[in-house]
């Protein structure tokens, strides 16, 4: 494993405090992957600065000894963004979790990058605010890798992606230079938006320290539907019914039955439906009142839109009707070996592309199984091919890498992006061509070689320069 | 069969840190509370519906389920979702909380199966808010009728229930003969514990509580809800226990780091006094 320059640890050691640097094994396995296991942590460090100073004096450094970094936030990712397999310094923020007071008039907040996401909705909550950038692991992620990671999620059709609610960030840039940008303004007109820049870039051009998030207030009274749909076609019409009914849409996610059935073996689960149905629909709605709800629910019936539904009576059944959809990913690499894409798509061409996907597989893979769900009001599909459990691993990880060339073909085609939310990071580089153009990809590496001209910064992600 | 059902709305368990007490102690403060039903009513509806049909064909009753609840209007809601799931009529005693202890709840219910007459009154063992486990016993004992508390399982016979209770050493098994009072646990929702005489012994229900279908939950709006005064069924409407003032159980001590298992050892033995 590389190391360390000695002149570099010899400079952190003097001008550091004692426990700033840690190569206990531990950590280095803990610290140097996120949620894809696919590759193994490799790291020679992990740094743990506990401010923005701190982050600053530590870049420069590096960019003096040549040492490459890695930002590292909750490591939740799904794309291999904040993976340090070569040696890398992980430069952890998990010590700057500050939280300033909210701002309850300009309904903003200034939190440190290594603020848990759950403890901002919580800290905002006391002011009858939020943070909407809301997914399944909320309980970990950060607030600076859901900025560098432009984070997505389940409320994404009710309240757009992360860069929606950010005003500010402040980043440290290759050369230990703190950018302190934006700040609290709604409107700034003021040049190119370097804040938008920083978002979604996934630590490949400075690391975040800091954030001004944009608050909102808290949701009404939720009601959470659950429906039986026959096929895709059924969940896109229910979907045109929803956006046209009398409520502020939430969620709108759509699984299948082949999901289900993973987290049917993997935990216990209720089984709100009387019958099994291939397709389903979970819908989350902010109620104007119960009579137009229950008449919009009579006319998707009427409209034979849906087979069957229910409605959660109580707080306890929403969150039942949730981890239904909730534990899906959770349960499909607890009962097998997922190979997971991300992908999103036109509305329109949803249908199209899915029939055009199970012939793919049918011709050239017959009996894989394919677990598909989604926020579908996004256009947003989790395609997960299963590995047959005969199979054996390194055949299947081959396997896939052609499939994915195919899949991403027809993506391509349908005009859709190989990765909606889950961002580029390691496992995705090689397509990144599918979706981005030539000249696309020529102003990304300009953008890169001139913030980061050592390439020092998350190396090797997203694309090369 | 004829079952009635009594049900009580609760705050939400899983808010329980919520609950806050004024520090004049004169009451629970009940302000941003979800209410549900108490969970082990909501057992016992299940339970009855299991009891009233064959398993195969949900939507058919072979008889009656009546629910029943001591409450203000906002309780209708916990009865509508009853009936949605597939109770066949409801009736609301107008009071509040405040006003009731388990012994008025015993008498009212006394005074509702003498007007009803049902075969057997099913019922969660307690509520989980006070946590009294009271009333099924008195009300057995006002009825005159035999009790089997705690059912982990029930099997209808011709005029009997077979009563499975979970107990220290094992399972005890009654016959009650109907009509009796049967408040249950939480495993009588399991797959397998609850049988008529209509229902084939090799079906198998799915585990929990059902959901209440979506054409259920609009189809309930037109089943009969009535609501009674307290004082039409009990001349004495006095609660018998008076609360004087409500205390937060002390803070739990903060926790501490051993440094190793010997550290560990030494706490378990000098302070925790357990080795």
């Amino acid at each position: 494993m590389p190391v360390l320059p000695e002149a570099f640890t010899v400079a952190v050691a003097r001008d550091f405090p004692a426990d700033f640097l840690s190569t206990d094994p531990s950590d280095l396995a803990t610290y140097g992957r996120d949620w894809t296991k696919v590759v193994d942590p490799a790291p020679s460090a992990i740094a743990l600065p506990r401010s923005t100073g701190e982050v600053s004096r530590l870049v420069r450094l590096c960019a003096r000894h040549g040492v490459p970094m890695v930002p590292s936030g909750g490591r939740t990712g799904l794309a291999g963004g904040a993976v340090a397999a070569k040696g890398e310094l992980v430069v952890s923020l998990d010590r700057m979790r500050r939280l300033d007071p909210v701002d309850v008039v300009g309904a903003t907040v200034r939190v440190e990058a290594g603020a848990v996401t759950e403890a901002v909705h919580q800290h905002a909550a006391q002011h009858g605010l939020t943070w909407p950038v809301d997914f399944a692991s909320k309980g970990s992620s950060q607030v600076g890798g859901n900025l560098a990671t432009n984070a997505g999620g389940v409320k994404v059709i009710r309240y757009g992606l992360t860069r929606n609610w950010v005003l500010g960030v402040e980043v440290v840039i290759a050369n230990g230079d703190v950018l302190a940008i934006g700040g609290a303004l709604e409107k700034n007109n003021t040049g190119i938006d370097l804040r938008q820049l920083f978002i979604g870039s996934e630590g490949t051009l400075g690391i975040i320290t800091a954030a001004t998030l944009k608050l909102t207030r808290l949701p009404g009274k939720l009601d959470v539907l659950l429906f039986a749909v026959k096929d895709l076609a059924g969940v896109i019409a229910l979907f045109r019914a929803a956006r046209r009914g009398p409520f502020v849409l939430m969620a709108y996610e759509f699984f299948t039955e082949r999901c289900l059935a993973r987290v049917r073996r993997h935990r216990t689960i209720v089984t709100p439906l009387a019958d099994p149905s291939d397709f389903y629909v979970l819908i989350e709605v902010e109620r104007a009142d119960a009579e137009s709800l229950e008449a919009w629910v009579a006319s998707v019936f009427e409209d034979g839109l849906v087979t069957d539904g229910t409605l959660a009576q109580h707080g306890t059944q929403a969150a039942e009707l949730w981890t239904l959809r909730e534990g899906i990913s959770e349960s499909l690499t607890a009962t097998g070996m997922p190979h997971k894409n991300d992908i999103a798509l036109p509305i329109a061409g949803l249908e199209a592309f899915c029939d055009e996907l199970d012939r793919f597989f049918e011709e050239r893979w017959p009996g894989w199984e394919i677990a598909l769900f989604g926020h579908l009001g996004d256009g947003n599909l989790h395609v997960n091919v299963m590995k047959p459990d005969a199979m054996d691993r390194a055949e299947f990880v081959q396997k896939t890498k052609a499939a994915d060339h195919a899949i991403f073909e027809i993506v391509k085609r349908h005009h859709g992006s190989i990765s909606a939310e889950h961002g580029i990071g390691l496992l995705k580089k090689d397509y990144l061509g599918y979706s981005r153009s030539p000249e696309e990809l020529a102003v990304m590496r300009a953008v890169k070689r001139a913030l980061d001209p050592e390439n020092l910064m998350n190396p090797g992600k997203v694309l090369d320069p | 069969m004829k079952i009635l059902v009594p049900l009580k709305r609760v705050a939400d368990p899983d808010n329980a840190n919520k609950v806050k007490i004024p520090a004049s102690g004169e009451k629970i403060d009940t302000t941003g509370l979800e209410p549900k039903p108490n969970p082990f009513d909501e057992y016992a509806l299940e339970a009855a519906l299991r009891l009233t049909e064959n398993g195969q064909t949900p939507k058919v009753r072979a008889g009656e389920v009546i629910v029943v609840t001591f409450g203000p209007k906002e309780c209708d809601t916990t009865l509508r979702a009853a009936l949605a799931t597939g109770a066949d009529r409801a009736i609301r005693v107008d009071t509040t909380d405040d006003k009731l202890d388990g012994d008025l709840v015993a008498r009212a219910l006394k005074a509702i199966v003498d007007r009803e007459k049902p075969d057997v009154v099913v019922m969660g063992k307690q509520a989980v808010d006070g946590d009294s486990n009271q009333v099924a016993q008195l009300l057995a004992e006002y009825l005159d009728w035999p009790q089997a508390t705690f059912a982990a399982t029930v099997h209808e016979e011709d005029g009997a229930l077979l009563v499975g209770r979970e107990v220290d050493g094992g399972v005890i098994t009654l016959r009650v003969k109907l009509p009796a009072v049967v408040s249950v646990d939480l495993r009588i929702v399991a797959p397998t514990s609850v049988y008529s005489t209509k229902t084939a012994r090799t079906f198998k229900y799915n585990d929990g509580v059902r959901f209440a279908a979506l054409p259920a939950i609009m189809a309930a709006k037109k089943k009969p809800l009535v609501e009674l005064k307290l004082a039409d069924l009990t001349a004495d409407v006095a609660p018998k226990i008076v609360y004087n003032a409500f205390q937060a159980p002390p803070a739990r001590k903060a926790g501490i780091k051993v440094k190793d298992v010997a550290d560990l050892v030494l706490h378990l033995k000098d302070e925790a006094k357990v080795l």
